[in-house]
């Protein structure tokens, strides 16, 4: 015959191992909730092309100085824009007073790569596409961007120089992820 | 430590666990109950599972453009492949464990005396997860659900009177770009509905059990280990099905993208419709349709009325008359897949009602006698 007790004061060899058994069964049985639940957990994370369209990483180092790259986020132009020495040099000493909306170059560009500037490829005035991405584009007097239907000019700092356009054009959230590309969003 | 950190924890700062564990612990069960008494707790299990994936579906899923929808939740969303799998392989296996668990409530007159209040919440879960299980069916965007639901709004707006309202109130008019959202909502709305009636429906027929007389045992456990195994087969059955069969009982058109130009010369059901569909194919029109599903329902919750056995076992021409019924309801799900004589589909039709309203009256009055 079995002898169910190890002695007087410890807990009978037939309740201990049922006991075992009892956590066994509950550790097997939530691994086994976890296995089957997890993948409704991961499948209410963002999906891969929806990550990549609403936060796109963009490569910057290989568009030529005095030139604008145009792409496209969240249904808008996007330009990125780098700037020559002279440009950033001409638009530092800008005088507040000659702008419609006055803006510094501090706050147009980001203070550890103020080469490249990032703004929304609108006219403020009237919506419509501009133009000046490439040198060989018109650019207006200011050597920015100009828009052909109401004759707004900006300048490379993105800033309303003349024209019915009142406005800056924005600047969207983005963040230099290393020296080469940005992350829009 | 003191006495009062020993008698604190969980337990007394929840009173509704301790009320559970105390439930689970109550020594208020006959022992050695059959391991198909495990068949609620197995559905519970899909329904939640269903509900689960459900959820994560409708993040994704566009009424809008269905199918191409449930093509981008395959591909690309993470685990899309899995919800899918879940959701269709758990509607096939919550139907079949749903069928087997009336079909042996009738066998072993599980409906009768205190215990008809359960069976009527049972035949309720049925059609609500039935019309859940269509509206699955047509928001799947394939051939087969789009043209049974243009059929079926086409038929029921043609109807006069409050049928036609209340089918003008379901489907919102005549089928159009909103029409799949709107079901989409009645689609969600009956599956929390049905995890509702199943857990009435337990509650009903624990209620009607009849106190067992010697040694008792607890839940908790017995039954629970019972439950846990009923549900590791479940698990292993389930995971078989999703991984080497997943469109298994789905119906050719499923996979099919619908159109408004290719008519299929009938609609293919999911296998858990085709009962339905086999009973409602004698009538034509809307009318007809839910003419044989409301006179087929009503037979069913009329059943502890019909029974006139006054208690006792089942004798075994009854037992025999259920399983001929068995037969008989997948006869009718096979006429829906493919065509029989139509002599043989009217006596499959007329033997379901002879079964409920002759039969069951005349063979338990002669048993009880």
């Amino acid at each position: 015959m079995v002898d169910h007790t190890a002695d007087a004061n410890s807990v009978p060899v037939g309740e201990s191992r049922r006991g075992f058994l009892a956590i066994l069964a509950m550790a097997g049985g939530a691994v086994g909730a976890a296995t089957i639940l997890w993948p409704v957990i991961d499948a209410l994370n963002p999906d891969a092309g929806s990550e990549a369209a609403a936060r796109p990483v963009v490569t910057v180092s290989d568009i030529p100085e005095n030139t604008a790259r145009q792409v496209m986020w969240g249904g808008l132009p996007i330009l990125i824009r780098r700037l020559t020495d002279k440009q950033l040099a001409d638009n530092e000493t800008v005088s507040m007073d000659d702008l419609p909306d006055p803006a510094s170059l501090e706050s147009r560009v980001a203070p550890a790569n103020r080469h490249f500037v990032v703004v929304v490829g609108l006219n403020t005035a009237t919506p419509c596409a501009l133009e000046g991405n490439t040198p060989s584009e018109p650019r207006g007097d200011f050597d920015g961007w100009l828009c052909a239907c109401d004759g707004s000019q900006y300048d490379p700092l993105g800033r309303a120089r003349r024209g019915p356009s009142r406005r800056n054009l924005p600047i969207p959230r983005f963040t230099f992820i290393n020296e080469a590309q940005i992350q829009l969003g | 430590m003191t006495t009062e950190t020993k008698q604190g924890g969980p337990r007394a700062a929840t009173p509704c666990l301790a009320g559970l564990c105390a439930g689970l612990m109550r020594r208020d069960l006959a022992p050695g109950a059959p391991w198909l008494s495990t068949l609620p707790v197995l559905l519970g299990a899909v329904l939640a599972l269903l509900l689960a994936s459900g959820m994560a579906l409708a993040v994704f899923y566009d009424p809008r453009a269905a199918q191409a929808s449930l093509r981008f939740i395959a591909l690309e969303v993470p685990a899309g492949w899995i919800m899918r799998g879940y959701h269709v392989t758990g509607a096939g296996l919550g139907f079949v464990l749903l069928y087997v668990h009336l079909f042996r409530m009738l066998l072993t007159r599980g409906y009768r005396g205190p215990a008809a209040a359960g069976w009527m919440l049972w035949v309720t879960l049925l059609a609500a997860l039935l019309l859940a299980g269509w509206l699955g069916f047509a928001l799947n965007g394939g051939l087969g659900g789009y043209w049974s639901l243009i059929d079926a709004i086409s038929a029921s707006l043609a109807l006069s009177g409050p049928a036609g309202g209340v089918a003008m109130w379901f489907f919102g008019g005549a089928p159009g770009d909103g029409t799949l959202a709107r079901l989409l909502v009645f689609h969600a709305v009956l599956g929390v509905a049905a995890a509702g009636l199943l857990w009435l429906a337990c509650a009903a027929t624990r209620q009607a059990r009849p106190a067992p007389a010697g040694r008792m045992v607890a839940f908790w456990p017995v039954y629970a280990a019972q439950a846990f195994a009923a549900l590791a087969l479940l698990a292993l059955v389930f995971a078989l099905l999703m991984c080497f069969a997943p469109h298994w009982g789905q119906g050719a058109q499923s996979q099919l993208p619908a159109s408004s130009l290719a008519v299929p010369a009938a609609v293919s059901y999911p296998w858990y419709l085709t009962p339905l569909a086999g009973l409602t194919a004698l009538f034509p029109g809307a009318g007809g349709h839910a003419l044989a599903v409301i006179a087929a329902a009503a037979a069913l919750y009329a059943l502890p009325w019909l029974d006139r056995s006054g208690g006792g076992a089942p004798g075994g021409l009854y037992r025999a008359l259920t399983w001929l019924l068995g037969l008989d309801v997948l006869g009718l799900g096979l006429s829906a897949v493919c065509p029989l004589a139509a002599g043989l589909q009217i006596l499959l039709f007329v033997w379901f009602f002879i079964h409920f309203l002759v039969l069951t009256p005349a063979v338990t009055a002669m048993e009880a006698a």
